[in-house]
């Protein structure tokens, strides 16, 4: 593999609007894996603590950082038009995004492709940029695919750093590029209408059914039972109407 | 009409399995909503083609394949519930990405403009597909939905949202779990075929595929402590719950040894899993902390847990398999 090299335009990481639910072991891989691209900018949204959180991880890898102060509570539409713009504003045409840290955060990574008209890849467990063309790795069900991306693209990583168990806490960050949301060209009335209901925290569950109901989703599907064959003798033939 | 629409991937000659539970959930809130359920597939078309998509002029439109196949598939669909199924020929092989399946699959959304759009969660295309569908069309996005009957049919996630019949505006649910149907068995379904222009996004290219590693996996794992892989009782009672769950059961080399993790299911110790779902037994060796919801058998809980129970381990696994299996 050749020296790193950006591709044609910046490189961006999309940390997303929280900080990690329990550890922050793949923020920290998404952000070593963007310092592998030579200059990126690490970006987060939400409250002020998080973001000097995020500003303080980026520094320790030698990464900018940019961040947008608000205390909406989006939904993954609603933060993507945040992170579009920003990137707009940084001219980024490869944005990573930190999808392990969070399990709301990888639908993000398709808003942001649709709003970026930039191709899209979620699930990458290994990626490394060679002059203009990013190899990376991707999971499929039991299957590891190895792709090449050209151009601009919005990539979903879920790659860890090193085990830490504590960190220090962070102090705010002088070093962050701030945005507001009417510097970016966001109305935050507007951006009001993708607004997630408040909702208390969800303690956890003690019992066998509550604990049944939240794994029912997850139950593996059970494939038909009934044959190819038997499923062809229902009908001989097929005949396609046309559109 | 509204239309409740349904991604069906494709699982050898039959559609996939997840795919055929968002068929069932689809058809359920399709009759309590007085919708028409579309089931569509897209398929790769390796003949010539005009740039425009259409099929050279005097051609017949026909879903390439063989057609024992064809028929097969169509009827399971049909047998699913389906009130009409669309095919959407693509230039593209058929990958589970947007970048493959994505020109067809927006032609399949102009044409029906659906109301709702399903996907069963662990079909292969889902993941790629489900959330640019939701941006496309400025959806709100359900993961992990299932169907809830109430006065009409409504599809619920975990976090409480839920989509009903006189929402405004479209959504696109991933479907977790859904009603089981009586078979439907409507012989005449249509079958409408779309040849839309182009074909895979050149941006992004298939390279090569390989079986991936475990600690790669992203759908379900167990992650078993040494201690409790000792006991025979609950190396049992886990193999049951891995098998309801359609889990990898993993653990240290020590909890191989026992015999209830297979020899390439051994994770060294602090490696990092990052799965949609982990059920931890006692006190694995193994750094869970990336799992998006977390479940701990044997063990009080802890920060960000979604469920604990810490009564006898072996009890409360027999206990909450059955209550899975009974679902």
């Amino acid at each position: 593999m050749s020296a790193p090299a950006p591709s044609s335009g910046a490189v961006a990481v999309w940390l997303g609007s929280a900080p990690p639910v329990r550890t922050i072991r793949w923020l920290d891989g998404a952000l070593k894996t963007a310092s592998r691209f030579g200059v990126a900018t690490a970006v987060a949204a939400g409250e002020q603590t998080w973001l000097d959180l995020a500003a303080d991880r980026a520094a320790r890898l030698g990464l900018a950082s940019a961040g947008v102060a608000t205390d909406l509570q989006l939904d993954y539409l609603g933060w993507a038009q945040v992170m579009a713009a920003v990137a707009r504003q940084l001219a980024a045409t490869t944005i990573l995004v930190d999808e392990a840290s969070r399990p709301e955060r990888f639908a993000e990574v398709a808003a942001i492709a649709e709003l970026t008209d930039a191709a899209q890849l979620t699930h990458v467990v290994a990626l490394a940029p060679e002059g203009a063309t990013i190899h990376a790795g991707r999971v499929a069900g039991a299957t590891l695919q190895t792709l090449r991306v050209r151009g601009p693209a919005v990539i979903g990583v879920r790659i860890a750093g090193p085990p830490i168990d504590d960190y220090p806490t962070p102090t705010p960050s002088a070093a962050m590029r701030r945005f507001d949301l009417a510097a970016l060209g966001l109305d935050p009335m507007v951006l009001g209408h993708r607004a997630l209901p408040p909702r208390a925290g969800q303690s956890p569950r003690r019992t066998v059914d509550r604990i049944a109901d939240h794994l029912a989703v997850h139950i593996a599907p059970r494939q038909s039972s009934e044959s190819p064959e038997r499923v062809h003798s229902a009908k001989s033939a097929t005949s396609a109407k046309g559109a | 009409m509204a239309a409740v629409l349904v991604h069906i991937d494709l699982d050898g000659d039959l559609p996939h399995a997840s795919s055929l539970q968002a068929l069932a959930a689809g058809r359920a809130v399709a009759s309590s909503w007085g919708a028409t359920l579309y089931a569509a597939v897209v398929v790769h078309d390796a003949s010539e083609r005009s740039p425009s998509g259409a099929p050279p002029p005097g051609a017949p439109v026909q879903v390439p394949g063989d057609a024992r196949t064809i028929e097969a598939i169509r009827a399971a669909l049909a047998r699913g519930g389906a009130d009409k199924i669309v095919v959407a020929l693509t230039e593209a092989p058929i990958e589970p990405l947007w970048c493959a399946l994505g020109a067809a699959w927006q032609a399949v959304l102009d044409r029906l403009r659906p109301r709702l759009v399903v996907f069963g969660a662990d079909a292969p295309s889902a993941d790629e597909l489900g959330p640019r569908t939701a941006a496309r069309i400025g959806a709100r996005l359900f993961l992990r939905a299932r169907t809830l009957d109430h006065d009409e049919v409504e599809l619920r996630d975990r976090d409480g949202s839920y989509v009903r019949a006189n929402d405004s505006g479209a959504a696109v649910a991933l479907i977790g779990a859904a009603p089981r149907l009586d078979a439907h068995g409507d012989d005449d379904i249509d079958v409408m075929v779309l040849t839309p222009p182009g074909g895979a996004d050149p941006g992004i290219e298939l390279a090569g595929t390989a079986p991936a590693e475990l600690v790669h996996i992203i759908g379900t794992i167990i992650a078993l402590g040494d201690e409790a892989a000792s006991d025979p009782e609950i190396a049992r009672a886990t193999r049951e719950l891995a098998s309801a769950l359609g889990a990898h059961v993993v653990g240290s080399a020590s909890a191989a040894s026992a015999g209830v993790v297979g020899p390439g299911a051994v994770v060294e110790r602090g490696a990092p899993l990052a799965p949609e779902l982990c059920v931890a037994i006692g006190a694995p060796a193994i750094d869970v902390a990336g799992s998006a919801s977390l479940v701990r058998i044997g063990s009080a809980g802890g920060k960000g847990v979604d469920g604990a129970l810490s009564g006898p381990i072996a009890a409360s696994l027999v206990e909450l398999t059955r209550v899975l299996e009974a679902r």
